[in-house]
């Protein structure tokens, strides 16, 4: 059986009168990369950031190997190393000094900060950025100082939040290398994102986490296993506005998703219902722009179990 | 439980941030010299004849000593400024995510003040010296101990004023108004007698400031006057500096932490 890195028990998490999570309850295991789901605002940083020990949680706890965020913060913040969403520096700060300065903090000795901090820059392609002020800096190349501060920290539990936002398409693929790179090194890595292809590449398992509540939790697999109907249709159509009675016909075949010209039925046995569907809008004189059937992506899960867009929906 | 040689490296550590920030600012601080080195040359040659000389013989000779307090006081008073921009920027959730204690990171904060100031202050030491002769080591030992106990009470205040709010307009109305307090409600430009004539009522404010207490002790060091009052003086300052690190350990950690 496998131990419990980070046990998250009852986590609730309120601003005011403003509740950012209500209620978490997970288990992120030794060794894994666990992705947490959801579009912005659902909650995800707050609970990162708890774990982190940045906040106290207003009800319920959460555990990092057995140790207490609330009681024994100082032993969490050893085991744990965070690269934010939002860089952390300040604009005059030249990513040479705020990663010489992190080794320090994080254990090392002057010579060997030195020497760590030029091969995790070297590694992320920032030596030529070493000496440039934050401000000069690229929106990418900023998330990057950011994960270089785990990588030299090399924390029993990473918690990456969004490390590939901003970044190019090329060196995302780099990043995601990095990251399993640092799972085989015995890293537990937490990775929050509401990037689905990078939930998808690079997580063993996923919570998906929406307004605050823990929607759904498991493998991809297992994820994509709960759409019940397993196929997806999607309905592209020309038409200021779209007919009920068509809306109340394409329900019998299942769940249905409709969003401006775009119509999502989750069906089973896609192939076999196509037919059957263009006929339905032919029937109420509805043109067909595009129409395809699909396996379900992540993107499908969270809108079947949401409602919602997994990205542009706060 | 963290030992007290862990607890003083990272202090430490947090520290030497600082005290780098503090050189990054290069134009900041070369206006900064320039401005102290002014008040010392414009006040001084100028009220040095306007002044009445029974009240104070020498101008230049009566400034000297207060231009080294707001040298210290000035220095390690800009921490206060990057806590709060830090706060604003949300800088401050990366440093209260590292593994050190919170107690270790604002100490570490209030160090780095210190040592702005002893570094800052370092230049016009000498000056001092040159206009005001050299001390014997009895009082180089309490000079020393002046700027640490005012160092480490600006630092303190200052950052205590910076995480009262997380509003940056009250913040930065706040700091100036304790900073001129500070600055011009003390002995610094004005001897005591005047100041007790002129302010009234408000003249207990410039007499148990930190900045006079500390003035009245630089000025004995270097000679200007022949005694002072140091129970009061010293006593008092100890006092400002345990109400500040205090106030400061409080609201920092109350501040960084929701």
């Amino acid at each position: 059986m496998r131990s419990k890195a980070v046990e998250i028990k009852n986590f609730t998490k309120k601003f005011g009168g403003f509740t950012a999570v209500d209620n978490l309850t997970l288990d992120i295991y030794e060794g894994e990369i666990f992705g947490l789901l959801g579009p912005n605002g659902s909650g995800k940083t707050t609970t990162l950031l708890t774990i982190a020990t940045v906040y106290k949680p207003s009800g319920g706890d959460i555990y990092v190997f057995g140790h207490s965020v609330t009681r024994e913060d100082y032993e969490v913040r050893k085991l744990v190393g965070i690269a934010f969403q939002d860089p952390k520096a300040m604009w005059i700060d030249k990513p040479i000094d705020l990663l010489k300065w992190h080794a320090r903090v994080v254990g090392y000795s002057g010579e060997e900060a030195k020497r760590v901090v030029r091969e995790v820059m070297e590694l992320l392609g920032l030596w030529e950025h070493r000496n440039k002020q934050f401000y000069q800096l690229s929106g990418g190349t900023r998330k990057k100082v950011e994960l270089a501060k785990v990588l030299i920290q090399k924390p029993r539990v990473a918690i990456l939040d969004e490390p590939t936002a901003q970044v190019d398409v090329l060196s995302k693929h780099a990043l995601w290398d990095v990251i399993k790179k640092l799972r085989d090194e015995g890293t537990t890595v937490i990775l929050a994102t509401n990037d689905m292809f990078e939930a998808e590449r690079v997580c063993e398992r996923i919570g998906i986490i929406y307004k605050g509540r823990l929607r759904a939790l498991g493998t991809i697999s297992e994820l994509k296993d709960s759409i019940p109907s397993g196929d997806v249709i999607e309905v592209q159509y020309e038409a200021s506005s779209l007919p009920g009675e068509l809306l109340r016909e394409l329900e019998v075949y299942g769940k249905v998703k409709h969003e401006s010209n775009r119509i999502t039925i989750y069906v089973e046995k896609g192939e076999e219902k196509v037919v059957d569907i263009v006929d339905l809008f032919k029937k109420r004189g509805v043109r067909i722009k595009k129409i395809m059937v699909k396996e379900p992506t992540l993107d499908d899960v969270f809108t079947y179990i949401t409602g919602a867009k997994l990205r542009g929906e706060e | 439980m963290v030992g007290l040689r862990e607890f003083v490296l990272q202090s430490f550590i947090v520290s030497q941030r600082d005290l780098k920030r503090f050189f990054m600012n290069i134009y900041w601080l070369a206006g900064q010299v320039a401005m102290n080195i002014a008040d010392l040359v414009i006040f001084g040659l100028i009220f040095r004849g306007i002044v009445n000389p029974v009240l104070i013989p020498d101008y230049i000779k009566f400034i000297t000593p207060g231009i080294l307090c707001l040298s210290i006081f000035i220095s390690s008073f800009t921490i206060g400024r990057e806590v709060g921009v830090e706060l604003r920027r949300e800088v401050t959730h990366y440093l209260v995510s590292l593994p050190i204690t919170r107690g270790a990171l604002v100490a570490g904060r209030i160090l780095g003040g210190v040592l702005r100031g002893f570094v800052y202050q370092f230049g016009f030491i000498i000056l001092a010296v040159l206009i005001m002769g050299l001390p014997t080591l009895d009082k180089w030992l309490l000079i020393l101990a002046t700027s640490l106990l005012l160092a480490t009470t600006m630092s303190s205040i200052s950052i205590t004023v910076s995480t009262l709010t997380r509003d940056f307009n009250l913040q930065a109305a706040i700091r100036s108004l304790v900073y001129f307090l500070f600055f011009f409600v003390s002995n610094v430009f004005y001897p005591e007698k005047a100041i007790a004539v002129r302010l009234g009522p408000a003249a207990p404010l410039a007499y148990y400031s930190p900045v006079s207490m500390a003035v009245n002790i630089y000025r004995y060091s270097f000679g200007y006057i022949q005694q002072v009052d140091l129970l009061f003086n010293l006593g008092g300052l100890v006092v400002w500096c345990i109400f500040g690190l205090l106030l400061a350990y409080k609201l920092y950690i109350r501040n960084l932490t929701r």
